[in-house]
């Protein structure tokens, strides 16, 4: 058996207490073979973490494919199995996603971070979360200093119940099947819309003060940070749906005149973010804004065909306002 | 000393990748020193591998515990194994499993090797069996061909895809496998099915004589456990929630079939001893 093939390497961080199995792409050969990068003096890597319980392949391998794709663009990546999850060891807990959201793996991210960064001979990295992961990639940036950047999709700001009663499952499906039942469910929303009216400014009883906290911590310090959004259940656009509170619009007025958020809708990604055609929007906007903050030296921009000069024509063109997020698996509707 | 223990069996898990044709299959092997048996995994198909990876990594591991040694694998285009999922073919996935089989078979050839296979992989477990590979059979829900194990797969991102459409906006499994059935590829979470795939699963078929344990018994002279697995099993299987129920304690599901392969081994044990 190999450990190393091609453009891939796989690897184990121990020294954390657990034995945590990851897999490393390495830059492309044109950028890592210049001297300058080779010592690592301007190079960062990005780092996925899981998104809840999926391995760090991710929904569709959607990881594998951006990871291979930052690679190309002379960042090395890294995709690691978090404790209990994929192949590391351990044993995840039933109460996962309650220690998600309550920053238990931001620890053990960041001491990843570290050993990756020591190991490789990187200036930092990049923390890239989805989901679930990108509340763990949060935490993980507010205690890590060598993180100099992160990648949200689909953060959410609220705590979500594990799982919503079986009654209330059926009653949405039943609401998306009937015209009935859809227009219950538009009253439904406009109720909680007036609601919402009459709360003013006042944030939803089951939001994450202590995520939200560590987002103005890191965002208003300046950290770069993308934030790509899919379409929400019932959403208007990139709004989000009638009655739900505007976290994005939120967080964006929390971040500060220092902040260095962008903000993407990624119109044609569902949640999971693993149809094509959804990853390869995923794809452009990454490579644009690495390529926007974090240029390597004697990076070609005027290149015929370079990343840069594709992703940013995509960049103009589908740069849009923010909605909601949205989670399938773990916080479907539950706001 | 506990944690010593421990630390030791995580020692003994290492990821590898295992050149086949054109490409590599991410593996895993669960080391075990002096193993009773051995027992390849051949795990679910597609978007099936993330839902049920938990589950499927806690029971190779349930396996090692008891001196069962382990090899689980990504099927080639899939997962950590690299290809191009969409110029798979069942040939190639059975190429690959013989090639692994072989490769773990080598490691010490008196130690029995069992196949498992779970969905998909039952039916190209049960074919490498058919053809005489493996010292004995376990079977979790096998389909009676590779076409009700995509349709299974198929139903489940259905379901997910639903929740986001509403009305007339959603399509129904049959739309889907009409499109399908009309020459046009379709996209199941993240994984291009081309319509040679779809037309080649009805054909790529479960041996016949793995219709039931009996006849099994009688046709092969090896031991052969098919086990039904119900929705108490998800995300093994179709049905519940994904992300909370991979987290659930399948130990009851795990002990019985583990004590199965123990005996089988032992006894497949004194047969290659005393042969």
């Amino acid at each position: 058996m190999l450990e190393a093939i091609g453009k891939r390497e796989l690897f184990v961080l121990d020294g954390l207490g657990i034995r945590l199995q990851g897999t490393y792409h390495p830059a492309a050969e044109l950028y890592s073979k210049m001297p300058e990068h080779r010592e690592g003096a301007d190079r960062l890597g990005v780092l996925f973490l899981n998104s809840l319980s999926l391995p760090r392949a991710a929904s569709g391998d959607s990881a594998v494919q951006w990871a291979d794709s930052i690679a190309e663009l002379g960042y090395p990546a890294f995709r690691i199995d978090l404790p209990g999850l994929g192949d590391s060891a351990g044993k995840a807990s039933t109460d996962l996603l309650d220690l998600v959201n309550a920053g238990c793996f931001a620890s053990v991210a960041s001491a990843a971070v570290r050993q990756l960064v020591d190991r490789f001979g990187l200036a930092g990295m990049v923390i890239f979360g989805h989901c679930a992961g990108s509340v763990s990639a949060l935490y993980a940036s507010a205690e890590c200093p060598e993180c100099k950047g992160l990648i949200l999709l689909d953060t959410y700001f609220h705590l979500p119940q594990a799982s919503r009663p079986r009654v209330r499952q059926e009653l949405s499906d039943w609401a998306r099947r009937s015209r009935v039942g859809r227009f219950l469910s538009n009253s439904y929303d406009r109720a909680r819309n007036l609601r919402l009216i009459l709360r003013g400014k006042a944030l939803p009883a089951n939001t994450n003060i202590q995520l939200l906290d560590c987002w103005k911590q890191v965002a208003s310090a300046g950290l770069p940070i993308l934030l790509l959004q899919a379409p929400g259940i019932k959403a208007q656009g990139s709004k989000p749906r009638v009655g739900q509170f505007d976290y994005v619009e939120h967080i964006l007025k929390l971040s500060g005149r220092k902040s260095r958020v962008s903000v993407e809708f990624v119109e044609s990604a569902d949640h999971s973010f693993a149809n094509r055609e959804g990853r390869a929007a995923v794809q452009s906007h990454i490579a644009a804004w690495l390529v926007s903050h974090f240029l390597l030296k004697d990076f070609n921009l005027s290149a015929e065909g370079a990343p840069s000069q594709r992703v940013r024509e995509n960049q103009s063109a589908s740069r849009k306002s923010q909605n909601a997020p949205t989670d399938k698996c773990c916080a479907m509707e539950s706001r | 000393m506990q944690n010593k223990l421990e630390s030791d069996r995580q020692l003994q898990e290492r990821a590898g990748y295992f050149p086949v044709s054109g490409a590599h299959l991410y593996t895993v092997l669960h080391e075990v020193i002096n193993p009773l048996g051995r027992v390849l995994l051949v795990g679910p198909f597609a978007s099936e591998r993330h839902n049920s990876y938990l589950p499927w990594v806690h029971w190779a591991r349930a396996l090692a515990e008891k001196d069962i040694e382990v090899l689980r694998y990504d099927y080639r285009g899939i997962g950590e194994s690299t290809g191009v999922f969409e110029q798979m073919t069942f040939e190639d996935w059975s190429q690959d499993l013989q090639l692994l089989s072989n490769w773990f078979q080598s490691r010490s050839p008196q130690v029995p090797l069992l196949l498992h296979g779970l969905g998909l992989g039952a039916v190209l477990a049960g074919r490498a069996f058919d053809q005489g590979l493996g010292d004995g059979l376990l079977l979790w829900s096998p389909p009676p061909n590779a076409n009700q194990a995509l349709r299974a797969t198929l139903m489940r991102w259905v379901g997910l895809e639903q929740i986001f459409k509403f009305g007339d906006d959603r399509k129904s499994a049959s739309d889907y496998i009409r499109e399908l059935e009309q020459g046009s590829p379709l996209e199941v979470d993240g994984y291009l099915w081309s319509p040679k795939l779809w037309q080649e699963s009805f054909h790529f078929t479960l041996p016949a004589a793995l219709v039931s344990e009996e006849i099994a018994a009688k046709t092969y002279k090896r031991p052969v456990r098919i086990v039904k697995l119900t929705r108490d099993t998800a995300p093994l299987t179709k049905g519940g929630i994904v992300g909370f129920d991979d987290l659930k304690d399948f130990s009851w599901l795990f002990n019985p079939n583990r004590e199965w392969i123990a005996e089988v081994a032992s006894q497949s044990s004194k047969r290659i001893a005393y042969a």
